[in-house]
């Protein structure tokens, strides 16, 4: 094996864990907080009734809620 | 103390209906909502698979192999024409996307384009030896950089991004495709796709880099997502698209590096 090879396989087993690492946090608020980001909804549709059910549960906590 | 005044007097329901199992599954099954470790579970689980077929037909050196290859390169091809659509200029969507699909068309995917990676990099194993660690290493170390430069805000894709991105990954796959057409009528292929000459390297340095770039818009694809409350199927969409790209990725930094090793 080369040198090239060794120091790319190492270089290659950091990046992986760096990889699989950083994809857990969310991103900071310097990506999220704008206002001309990609609207992603519009292009990959969500399936209805599964966007309806989670939209109708949004609010719900623990307990019932009830209508006073 | 609950913020219900009734429940505190009363306290909560006996009723074996209402405090039974299935009405909480129902209500967990309901709030069921993807996160980026689901995510990132969902993409390692991908990998594997791809890595798992591509061992298989790397070490299993038969003809039979070539041909469980081309199928599985053609379900992979269907399994995500069926899950990201199939999008035509001036006509637009002739196939929707489908991503609740992905859950059942992901694994299809990543074991068939598994097949077809496997015999192509043992070709290039062949070639020239210890290329493959060389490709996979410069994938992932791309994949990381491009992965800490989003997370950070360095950088930030925004509609024109996706414009410039989609309309060059288009113009590549559409060069693909004519050169398949061209291949099929006279043997031959574009010289410029294979020519290890100075534009050819600079040719693949481009391909290399859109590939690279839309890693951007699957990490904004996840992020989003998750933002949004997205169901729970769009991790494996998210990983899908992720995943397509990472091949996508490595098959051009081994042509690259195929190119540089034969000058």
């Amino acid at each position: 094996m080369s040198f090239l090879t060794g120091f790319l396989g190492i270089l290659g087993i950091i990046s992986f864990i760096s990889f699989f690492f950083l994809m857990r946090f969310k991103a900071s608020s310097k990506q999220t907080d704008r206002s001309d980001r990609i609207k992603w909804s519009s292009y990959i549709p969500y399936r209805e009734n599964s966007t309806k059910k989670t939209r109708k549960n949004e609010n719900s906590g623990q307990d019932a809620d009830f209508e006073n | 103390m609950s913020k219900h005044s009734a429940l505190d007097t009363f306290g909560r329901s006996g009723n074996p209906l209402i405090r039974s199992d299935i009405f909480s599954r129902q209500t967990s099954s309901l709030h069921e909502r993807m996160t980026l470790q689901g995510a990132v579970d969902k993409t390692g689980i991908l990998l594997f698979l791809t890595v798992l077929t591509a061992a298989v037909s790397w070490n299993i050196d038969s003809p039979m192999m070539g041909l469980i290859s081309g199928l599985g390169a053609l379900a992979a091809f269907i399994s995500g024409i069926a899950t990201f659509g199939f999008w035509f200029f001036f006509i637009g969507w002739i196939i929707k996307p489908r991503p609740h699909l992905a859950p059942k068309t992901a694994p299809i995917y990543a074991l068939g384009m598994g097949f077809g990676i496997g015999i192509m990099s043992e070709q290039a194993e062949m070639m020239f030896p210890g290329i493959v660690i060389q490709a996979v290493s410069l994938t992932f170390f791309v994949a990381a950089s491009l992965l800490f430069a989003y997370k950070s805000g360095v950088i930030k894709p925004n509609q024109n991004f996706l414009l410039i991105i989609f309309s060059a990954t288009v113009g590549i796959f559409l060069t693909y495709i004519a050169n398949l057409i061209f291949s099929a009528f006279t043997g031959a292929s574009f010289s410029f796709l294979t020519d290890n000459g100075a534009f050819g390297i600079g040719i693949s340095l481009f391909v290399v880099a859109i590939a690279a770039l839309n890693l951007v818009l699957d990490f904004d694809i996840i992020e989003q997502a998750h933002e949004q409350g997205a169901p729970k199927y769009i991790e494996w969409f998210g990983a899908m698209a992720l995943v397509a790209t990472l091949i996508w990725l490595y098959i051009e930094i081994l042509r690259l590096l195929m190119k540089l090793r034969s000058r």
